[in-house]
């Protein structure tokens, strides 16, 4: 009987032990938060969130501060350069180097105006964070967030750049930003070349600007 | 009465042979397009990811490359493309004229509430479908769960308003639908079709919806078009109220919102397929 119980309280042991070190593999890095991409995720989220709800930064007199501390974030956490690489596929190695810093820029403020856009509807919706896969210097960080009743999977692709964790590109429903945009300037492309989508997208920004 | 059924039951079988027919075209134009590409590029490839699979069975997830499973969605053929965009155009006007203003005048008048009740009503309808399409892609359980949340929230939910099943009991639904199912028996979409006021489609995706249809609650009810037209177009009003300020977002950040708006329905029909 008492032997019984000895064992028992080993194997409990050996449990915990187990349990202890996944612990320190897993989520011990998060100790020291960036190092962890859901972690910093969720602070830059939550950050932007507080912005969102503050009473000084409510109405729609303060919305240009607003979007620009909003904007401060989104650039702390998403990899511009790499995303605008990715989105012109093929073509952006037949660019000269100020070809490609022109688009970069471009192309941030496309994004930044899609992401402001979206963000200027939110109204108290739950973000839920559900799990991460890291591997090396990448990782996904799997959250949804909770709109009128239902969830929308939003999975975030980083990457660890100079030891930071950054964003280059996010699925919405299973549709990847990059890949959509891709498809979409390749459309472009073939029929315009480059220079006919520098056009485009300078008129866009323009467009959507003189709207607000 | 008895030849208004029979009649049904006639025309249903007469479509059936249709719809198994056009399987058959479908699959075997996907065969012969796989088959073309095995004979071109492919050998190399197939044999090197033979031997990495072989190398890495420890931890399959960890070993898979995220590059290709990011990003692995294909383009579709188009070659109805001038009409598809005569479509888009006018579906888009569609949006703004009517639909949109209409929705604007329906939100203001009925709370978010009763949208999302009247949101899981038409969802309700969908389940006999969804439960069917489950059992033909072998999966009994989320069929039977179908089965089960659409008996609870009939009754229990009040005819589908709420959602009892999934927030008592967290019986979830699963996306499920005829297109789905073809595709899981390797039917790829052949080709991008742009449907005026349905909008986004392909080709195996029409059969799909056409097919799921017969086993809609609207087939059974013994009601006039008109009534069935006006429940379609409460449905897609009450939808749109629900959604408004994203199709604007979407089509005005992108540069050319047709090609744009084809990939989103790929990558999101390649995620319900894959049950990610």
């Amino acid at each position: 009987m008492m032997r019984k119980i000895i064992l028992h309280q080993k194997s409990l042991l050996v449990a915990l032990l187990l349990i202890m070190s996944v612990f320190t593999i897993d989520t011990g890095l998060s100790a020291s938060a960036p190092d962890n991409p859901m972690d910093r995720l969720q602070v830059a989220v939550d950050d932007i969130l507080k912005i969102l709800q503050s009473e000084e930064l409510k109405g729609p007199e303060k919305k240009g501060e607003r979007n620009q501390l909003v904007l401060n974030i989104v650039a702390d956490m998403f990899d511009f350069k790499e995303m605008a690489r990715s989105s012109l596929g093929q073509s952006w190695n037949t660019l000269t180097p100020e070809e490609k810093d022109t688009f970069v820029g471009l192309f941030t403020t496309l994004v930044e105006q899609r992401y402001i856009g979206k963000i200027d509807s939110y109204n108290n919706q739950k973000v839920l964070y559900k799990k991460q896969r890291v591997k090396g210097d990448n990782a996904m960080v799997y959250t949804a967030i909770v709109d009128k009743d239902l969830e929308i999977p939003i999975v975030y692709r980083l990457e660890k750049n100079k030891g930071k964790w950054l964003i280059y590109d996010l699925k919405i429903e299973n549709v990847s930003l990059i890949v959509n945009y891709r498809r979409d300037f390749d459309s472009i492309i073939r029929k315009e070349q480059f220079a006919g989508l520098v056009e485009k997208i300078t008129k866009q920004i323009e467009k959507s600007e003189t709207s607000d | 009465m008895v030849s208004h059924y029979l009649n049904m039951k006639r025309n249903f079988i007469l479509q059936a042979g249709c719809i198994v027919f056009l399987l058959f075209t479908v699959s075997h134009a996907w065969t012969a397009e796989a088959a073309d590409l095995s004979t071109v590029s492919e050998p190399v490839k197939a044999s090197d990811q033979a031997a990495g699979g072989n190398g890495s069975g420890d931890d399959a997830w960890e070993d898979e490359n995220w590059e290709d499973e990011w990003e692995s969605t294909d383009t579709i053929a188009d070659p109805l493309e001038p009409l598809n965009r005569f479509f888009f155009h006018f579906n888009d006007k569609l949006y703004y004229w009517v639909l949109k203003p209409v929705a604007r005048v329906y939100a203001g008048f009925f709370p978010e509430e009763l949208q999302i009740g009247v949101r899981n009503f038409f969802d309700n309808l969908r389940t006999p479908a969804r439960a069917v399409n489950c059992l033909l892609q072998g999966r009994v359980r989320d069929s039977s769960e179908e089965v089960a949340r659409f008996a609870l929230n009939s009754t229990v939910g009040i005819f589908g308003f709420g959602d009892f099943a999934r927030d008592i009991l967290g019986l979830h639904s699963a996306d499920e639908d005829l297109g789905q199912t073809l595709a899981h028996y390797g039917a790829g979409g052949v080709f991008y079709i742009n449907w005026p006021i349905l909008g986004p489609s392909n080709f195996r995706d029409s059969i799909g919806r056409f097919g799921d249809a017969y086993l809609h609650p609207y087939m059974y009810v013994d009601a006039d078009w008109e009534v069935i037209a006006g429940a379609q177009a409460l449905e897609r009003v009450n939808y749109t109220a629900l959604t408004l300020g994203d199709y604007e977002l979407f089509t005005e950040t992108a540069l050319d919102p047709y090609a744009a708006v084809k990939d989103a329905y790929q990558q999101y029909r390649k995620g319900l397929i894959e049950n990610k």
